[in-house]
């Protein structure tokens, strides 16, 4: 049995140590905002935050979790500034193609921006480049981000 | 009448009852399945008697030897056919510590019965004992295919003359009890030195560059002895016994390739008492100066969120390798992906470097398994790969990358 705390909610599961937080999240809690990419924590699609930092859900063991705090893309509180500011400029710049990647994206972009506050080009390209995005939407992922940093000050 | 005096038959039966009595004590001769399971891991059966992935003891694991061939691991299961289900105790007794198997068949020194010659009699009957308790399987493994002279088995009887096994020895009054434990365990069943040592010209372990490292497999087995710049002198004592009990301590990296199966297979089952015995052993080793030695680090690397996007190393980096280790390096969500500090960042040119980048790792640790997946016939072409060495290498060390260094790691054995 593996105790999560899961946006603020505390859930008993039974799997083996060595499960994916991803299967979890999204074939036993039902939290399904989280996608399944590649499963190598190449893609970054899965990406959650784990105390706050973005981790690869695909590839984190829940025996590794502890009772680390997990947020999904389900859980992002909207008060929050850096939240607000995020999805806004998500919404203002269209960023979104296909939205497959974007759970990922917007949960990797909330983490940066909550130890950066205002990244140059190189920082978030940094912070961004696992995530992957098919229909190519970097550009306005970069833009927004740029964006948000402005309006969350 | 003879209720008060034993003929002498009845009083040699008696005798032989008596004998047979305490061998099933638990402190005597009555081999322990549980003692030998702890020993059949600390020397590392599993590893080479198991191709990776298969049944395990079951054989079959290739085994090339440099200019001689290629050995085949043998199949030691308890199946009376394919195995070694047959053998009797004192059969098993000599293959493992005089390296000769039934039927006067000389085994080749892969099989490190040199080191395990420092088992007593008894403590191999335990292994025996607990290795006729794993599931049988009836694999045959390929003959090995060796070239001419080393095919004939009996050349091994000269060569157990030059190099041949060593005998348990008595612990030395003069150390304490931790450092003949620690003796023991890395000398005998740990067999350390089989791949740590570099070998003769007879391929016998050279006792005067003992554990100065050598490279097996293509790859380099690392210098451990108490050097401080090439060996493990520098590491604290907790962190020697971290690594060697979870395939990490921070500041020295993971441990990846084959010493990760050793992890795997055989360290972490170990008492920490056991491995604080060999870090005490190892520490108190000669020391000895190498030319693999690894650069130092470059600070700082912590924290630094920025990597430059000037070359296609770094860009190949950032998209690649960032997502689990961090731009710094630091690692994103496991602390085995922590790669500051660790030797194959720079050590021998980038050998093991790019072959893990080749190859990736797996390393079995009490909380499951942590894999670096290899990137070797995906999208990125070899050229890509060393440039990603490269990078990492003049990004968190001082080394000088050679491209030379990096084609010849990529080539292999």
């Amino acid at each position: 049995m593996q105790t999560l705390r899961v946006n603020g909610q505390t859930h008993t599961v039974d799997v083996d140590p060595d499960t994916p937080l991803l299967w979890v999240l999204r074939d036993i809690i039902g939290l399904d905002g989280t996608k399944f990419g590649c499963g190598i924590a190449q893609c970054g699609v899965c990406t959650v935050h784990l105390d706050g930092r973005p981790v690869r859900a695909c590839a984190l063991q829940v025996s590794q979790i502890g009772d680390g705090a997990i947020t999904t893309i389900e859980g992002l509180d909207d008060a929050d500034p850096i939240v607000h500011a995020v999805k806004k400029a998500w919404i203002d710049l269209d960023v979104v193609q296909c939205g497959y990647c974007q759970p990922g994206q917007v949960m990797a972009a909330v983490g940066l921006l909550k130890t950066v506050k205002n990244p140059t080009d190189d920082q978030i390209d940094s912070a961004m480049s696992g995530n992957m995005c098919r229909c190519g939407t970097y550009m306005r992922i970069r833009k927004a981000i740029h964006l948000a940093a402005g309006e969350a000050v | 009448m003879m209720r008060h005096g034993l003929s002498r038959p009845s009083f040699l039966l008696a005798l032989l009852a008596g004998t047979s009595l305490m061998s099933v004590g638990p402190a005597q001769a009555a081999p322990s399945v549980e003692r030998g399971e702890y020993l059949a891991r600390a020397a590392d059966c599993e590893a080479c008697h198991t191709v990776p992935g298969g049944v395990p003891f079951a054989g079959g694991r290739a085994f090339p030897v440099p200019g001689m061939g290629v050995i085949y691991a043998p199949n030691i299961t308890p199946d009376p056919d394919h195995g070694i289900g047959k053998w009797t105790d004192d059969e098993f007794v000599r293959s493992v510590r005089e390296g000769v198997s039934p039927g006067w068949k000389h085994l080749y020194p892969a099989m490190p019965y040199p080191a395990y010659a420092r088992m007593s009699v008894d403590e191999v009957k335990d292994i025996r004992a607990w290795l006729a308790t794993v599931p049988p399987s009836a694999n045959t493994p390929s003959p090995n295919h060796l070239k001419f002279p080393f095919s004939i088995r009996a050349m091994m009887v000269g060569w157990n003359l030059l190099n041949g096994p060593a005998s348990s020895y008595p612990d030395d009054p003069q150390k304490s009890a931790e450092w003949n434990r620690g003796r023991y365990l890395v000398e005998g069943p740990g067999h350390c030195a089989d791949c740590h040592s570099p070998r003769t010209l007879t391929y016998g372990l050279s006792a005067d560059r003992a554990f100065a490292g050598t490279v097996v497999n293509g790859l380099r087995a690392y210098n451990i002895s108490p050097d401080k710049s090439s060996g493990i002198g520098g590491w604290s004592d907790e962190a020697l016994a971290q690594y060697l009990s979870t395939g990490h301590a921070d500041g020295h990296g993971t441990a990846s390739a084959d010493m990760a199966e050793v992890i795997s297979f055989s360290l972490h089952y170990l008492t920490p008492a056991d491995i604080h015995a060999m870090v005490v052993y190892l520490h108190d080793l000669k020391p000895q100066s190498s030319d693999d030695a690894a650069s130092p680090p470059r600070k700082p690397a912590a924290g630094d969120d920025t990597l430059p996007q000037a070359t296609k190393g770094a860009r190949l980096f950032a998209s690649t390798c960032a997502g689990c280790h961090l731009p710094d390096g630091s690692g994103r969500q496991s602390p085995f992906a922590n790669i500051i500090g660790s030797r194959t960042l720079s050590a021998d040119g980038g050998r093991n470097l790019v072959r893990i980048i080749m190859n990736g790792s797996t390393l079995t640790t009490a909380s499951g398994n942590q894999i670096m997946p290899g990137f070797a016939g995906g999208n990125l072409s070899q050229r890509d790969l060393n440039d990603i060495a490269a990078f990492v290498m003049t990004h968190f060390t001082e080394a000088t990358p050679s491209e030379d260094k990096l084609n010849a790691a990529a080539k292999g054995p």
